[in-house]
């Protein structure tokens, strides 16, 4: 049944169309208005669950290119993941180790992570860069970043 | 080598422009210096430090604007920081965070976490009773410490030069006639500020509220409505109509304070009280701080914020903003808001806005 | 006072040592802040209010002016190098600049952008000072049948902002739209797709949008082709070198959307965004060559610049003469107004000729600063992509977070970002372009609303849209500019 790529992604947006109009029914109305704050979200999710259809029934004009793209190694997905993960720490510790470290210490080791090798480059970029910034920042921009737990 | 020097050519550029900035920023001082020079001289510094309770701030206090800059309570953060340093009323610095989101809710989330803190203050006005009302903020004043209130303004509601209405009576004649002929536009959503203050006078002059057409506007498009006639009346505050009246453009048919008020264009602005309607709104303007902060802290913020609304400096502000002087202590604002929480939360169930 | 005489007042007031040296300062802080992502012209003026305080009030709002046009000319650096736009107005930059700087032509594309920009100013400030007390008028012509009408003309152009699938472009679109229903509904305070979070409430940032479609989506595909030398092997990255042929290409679409682009700026709430979006679509439109467009196009590339900094100045029209904010940073640059004690109105003009017309007369000067001030800089900027890309990446995402991070102070917005890289990731992956999504994203909610207020106004009756003339106007363009591309296609299948 679910042959091609087409099929597949259409059928994933069915199920986003159909939560995004459950939503849009749920919303309470509000009595005083022509138009009221339902209408367009409707519109919207049948417009989506009409165009999945379509789709569904498209053939696949994507050029091989386009298709190759997919082709992911095994491995690669792992680093997206892991960058991915270094990001998802770095906002995680942002406001409790402060600006300053956390940005020292994901440039060093997300860098390292992607094969950078000069590790002097390397620490002194993840150092000056985060305090230049910092400084900028607080000092001449007068917006607070997180200090956290460094004592400046 | 060469590549991370290279990486770092920007961050040059950006200590460049820090140069530039400097240079600006210390004649900027240098001019402020000589003018608070002259002013200060009747200033009253030295008695407000004895008369001030026993406790003071021992390190930096934050003013938080539960907005993005450059709206209303960014600006009066700022001013009230701005005076507090330059006129030396409190010598800790005070740095202005800017909160956005959720017409402020967030901002009062994240304050509610710091019960007892007095160091965490913000800026608030009539939307901390509005938005809780309106179901989208869980915190209200009552779970704030209301420090002090400094400043008011007024609602004004403007129409075009030619339309057929002198008088807000005339415009609520026409309106309890046939309501839906009628257009009001206002910034704000239904159920907030520029609809409610609208509202609140209209159910006084006796109009069916739950029939006013209302439409909301942003990014300056409800003078831009009423200007090019889409909408009748424009629901705004005070300032927003006075260039549009002295250029002949707009009219005001009432503005909501409980007297006229001073100044060029602005005292022909009649009331609508004295049009016969018995009500009045004030978009009032003070400060906060977190739950269950310490009575002493209160107390030196009440004498420190009192002491900013007597200065010339601040008076100045006042004016240059057409902000008129309206200062409550803590005790008197706490009382004043839980009336006004009362009035509003009455109409807005009447409208069936309530949650 | 005359008109000439405030002028020849204004000039005189540009033109003084003072004012040129805060002009030059003003341009100069407003590229360095425009440049980094997420910072733009609102942050950029409200940090400097408070430098302004005790200056001369016609001086102050030169510079003033000078930091907002500034931070928009240099707004288009990162679209261009790092494919991430930190100001609204350059997402369309993105489109042509970014592929261009990936084929080694960053000095070019970076010049073809100050050249353009410098156009655009210069030119629509000729505009500004002939006309803007003629455009006032124009500027408050548009009701809100008009906007809707102005939105369904932007919307149009989604089936040309795509290459291949129109229908895939189509659904981008609709996500895109839905996207922005997320928060509170302006015309009745309701909740939507809120999840009971408060963080929802105003909806989600268009800066997390465009960082995470653009930015964080390029780091993706940047992490899989990291072993990828290319670029170092570039030697004229830097070079500012334009051919002859290029000037010829750019100077169509430079005289044409200097015009588009300051009219739509006038007009409070359309802006610089619009603008560069609108002059892109109607280039491509009107090209020989649209197959080039969105591959590193000269012409894809100076449309949206010439527009965007063109609509910058439009927006003084409503601004001044008016006293109406046509948007949330010509709103701070208002704030900005009033803390020098000037009230912008229909009254400044002849009240304050000096300030009016000092103010318009500065930018001439300050458009000259830009382009002497940004020139010798590309090629340093160029080189930013000689980087090694493990560690352009670290730093890609490092100014993506500050950048969203400055705007709220909340690393709830921050998850969205990555949120929405995955997203953008994962719509590269399956060839759904993400132009028409942020497009919609940017329009719709104008759309929405606009079509709401009329309808309020109209008491419901759907004629309100061709009763009025400029709303009926724009339609028809709508629906022809829907229609002939259409009609182009079958003609060319019959003849196949």
């Amino acid at each position: 049944m679910l042959k091609t790529v087409n099929q597949r992604v259409s059928l994933v947006l069915l199920l986003i169309a159909i939560f995004y109009l459950i939503f849009a029914y749920k919303m309470p109305s509000f009595p005083y208005v022509i138009v009221d704050a339902d209408l367009i979200p409707k519109v919207l999710g049948y417009l989506l669950i009409f165009l999945a259809v379509l789709l569904f029934f498209t053939k696949n004009d994507e050029t091989d290119e386009q298709k190759a793209k997919r082709n992911i190694p095994k491995k690669e997905i792992g680093m997206l993941f892991g960058v991915g993960g270094f990001i998802l720490l770095y906002i995680m510790f942002l406001e409790i180790l402060g600006f300053v470290l956390v940005t020292a210490l994901f440039i060093y080791f997300c860098s390292w992570f992607l094969g950078y090798k000069n590790h002097i480059a390397n620490a002194l970029v993840s150092i000056l860069l985060p305090v230049s910034l910092y400084l900028m920042f607080t000092e001449l921009l007068k917006m607070n970043l997180p200090s956290g737990i460094l004592p400046f | 080598m060469k590549k991370y020097l290279l990486a770092l050519v920007v961050l040059l550029a950006l200590i460049l422009a820090a140069c530039g900035d400097n240079g600006a920023d210390d004649e900027a001082v240098e001019a402020d210096a000589e003018a608070t020079e002259t002013e200060s001289s009747d200033a009253t510094e030295s008695e407000s430090s004895e008369t001030a309770s026993d406790w003071e701030p021992e390190e930096a206090i934050e003013f938080i604007a539960p907005a993005g800059a450059g709206g209303g309570w960014d600006t009066t953060a700022r001013m009230a920081a701005q005076v507090f340093s330059e006129e030396g009323i409190i010598d800790q610095p005070i740095g202005v965070v800017n909160m956005e989101g959720g017409g402020g809710a967030e901002a009062w989330a994240h304050v509610a976490g710091f019960e007892g803190n007095p160091y965490k203050i913000f800026v608030s006005s009539p939307p901390i009773i509005f938005v809780p009302l309106n179901g989208q903020s869980e915190y209200g004043h009552e779970d704030f410490t209301p420090l002090a209130n400094i400043i008011a303004d007024y609602a004004a509601f403007a129409v075009r030069a030619d339309a057929k209405w002198d008088s807000i009576t005339e415009l609520f004649e026409d309106m309890k006639e046939d309501p839906e002929s009628i257009t009001v536009v206002g910034a704000s959503s239904p159920g907030s500020m520029d609809h409610m203050q609208f509202v609140q006078i209209a159910k006084a002059a006796g109009v069916d509220i739950t029939k006013i057409r209302y439409v909301s506007a942003q990014d300056g498009g409800g003078m831009t409505q009423l200007l090019n006639g889409s909408v009748d009346v424009y629901s705004t505050g005070v300032a927003e109509t006075v260039e549009q009246v002295r250029a002949g453009n707009i009219k005001v048919l009432g503005i909501t304070s409980e007297e006229r008020l001073e100044g060029e264009v602005l005292e022909d602005f009649p009331t609508v009280k004295e049009q016969g309607i018995d009500e009045t709104f004030v978009n009032w303007r003070g400060f906060f701080g977190p739950p269950n902060m310490p009575p002493e802290a209160v107390a030196y913020y009440e004498t420190k914020f009192k002491e900013l609304s007597d200065s010339d400096a601040f008076a100045e502000i006042r004016s240059q903003f057409g902000w008129d002087e309206f200062y409550m202590n803590s005790e008197e604002y706490s009382k004043f808001l839980d009336e006004q929480k009362e009035v509003l939360a009455e109409l807005m169930d009447e409208l069936g806005l309530g949650n | 006072m005359g008109s000439l005489e405030g002028i020849i007042t204004g000039f005189q007031t540009a033109f003084s040592f003072e004012a040129i040296l805060f002009v030059l300062i003003g341009v100069f802080v407003g590229t360095i802040i425009g440049m980094l992502p997420g910072l733009g012209p609102i942050s950029a003026i409200a940090i400097m209010i408070p430098m302004t305080f005790g200056m001369e009030p016609s001086v102050a709002l030169i510079m003033m002016a000078g930091v907002y046009y500034g931070a928009i000319f240099g707004g288009s650096t990162s679209s261009i190098l790092l494919n991430a736009p930190g100001v609204s107005g350059t997402v369309a930059t993105a489109f042509d600049g970014y592929p261009m700087a990936q084929q080694g032509k960053a000095g070019k594309a970076l010049a073809i952008v100050a050249i353009a920009s410098f156009v655009g100013g210069t030119v629509s400030v000729v505009l500004l000072m002939l006309l803007a007390p003629a455009l006032s008028s124009v500027a408050i012509s548009f009701g809100p049948p008009a906007y809707f009408a102005l939105m369904v003309l932007g919307f149009t152009a989604i089936a040309s902002l795509s290459e291949g699938s129109t229908i895939k472009a189509l659904i981008s679109a609709v996500a895109g739209f839905m996207v922005v229903t997320i928060g509170i509904d302006a015309q009745t305070g309701t909740q939507r797709f809120t999840f009971g979070s408060i963080n929802l409430l105003d909806g989600i940032d268009f800066l997390v949008i465009a960082l995470g479609l653009f930015a964080i989506a390029e780091v993706c595909t940047l992490v899989l082709n990291r072993k990828d030398n290319t670029m170092k092997n570039f030697h004229n990255i830097g070079s500012l070198r334009l051919s002859k042929q290029d000037f010829k290409e750019m100077s169509g679409p430079m005289s044409r959307q200097s015009l588009l682009g300051f009219i739509i700026g006038v007009l409070p709430g359309a802006g610089a965004t619009i603008a560069s979006f609108i002059a892109y679509i109607t280039e491509k439109r009107i090209s020989k060559k649209p197959e080039e467009f969105g591959k590193g196009s000269v012409k894809g590339l100076a449309a949206p610049e010439t527009a965007n900094n063109a609509a910058t100045s439009g927006s003084f029209v409503p601004l001044l003469s008016l006293g109406i904010p046509g948007s949330g940073t010509t709103a701070v640059m208002l704030g900005a107004f009033l803390v020098m004690g000037v009230q912008p109105g229909p009254m400044l003009m002849t009240e304050r000729p000096e300030i009016f017309w000092g103010v318009i007369a500065s930018m001439y000067i300050g458009n000259v600063f830009l382009l002497i001030l940004n020139l010798p800089l590309i090629p340093y900027f160029a080189k930013v992509l000689k980087i090694p890309r493990p560690m352009l990446i670290s730093l890609v995402v490092v100014f993506s977070m500050i950048g969203v991070y400055a705007v709220s102070f909340n690393t709830f917005d921050l998850y969205m970002l990555l949120l929405f890289g995955a997203i953008g990731f994962i719509m590269r992956l399956f060839s759904f372009p993400a132009p028409p999504f942020i497009l919609a994203f940017i329009l719709g909610g104008m759309l929405e609303q606009s079509f709401r207020q009329s309808l309020t106004i109209s008491n419901g009756d759907l004629s309100i849209f061709i009763t009025n003339p400029i709303s009926c106007a724009l339609l028809i363009l709508s629906l022809l500019s829907f229609a002939f591309p259409l009609y182009g296609q079958l003609r060319k299948k019959k003849v196949s």
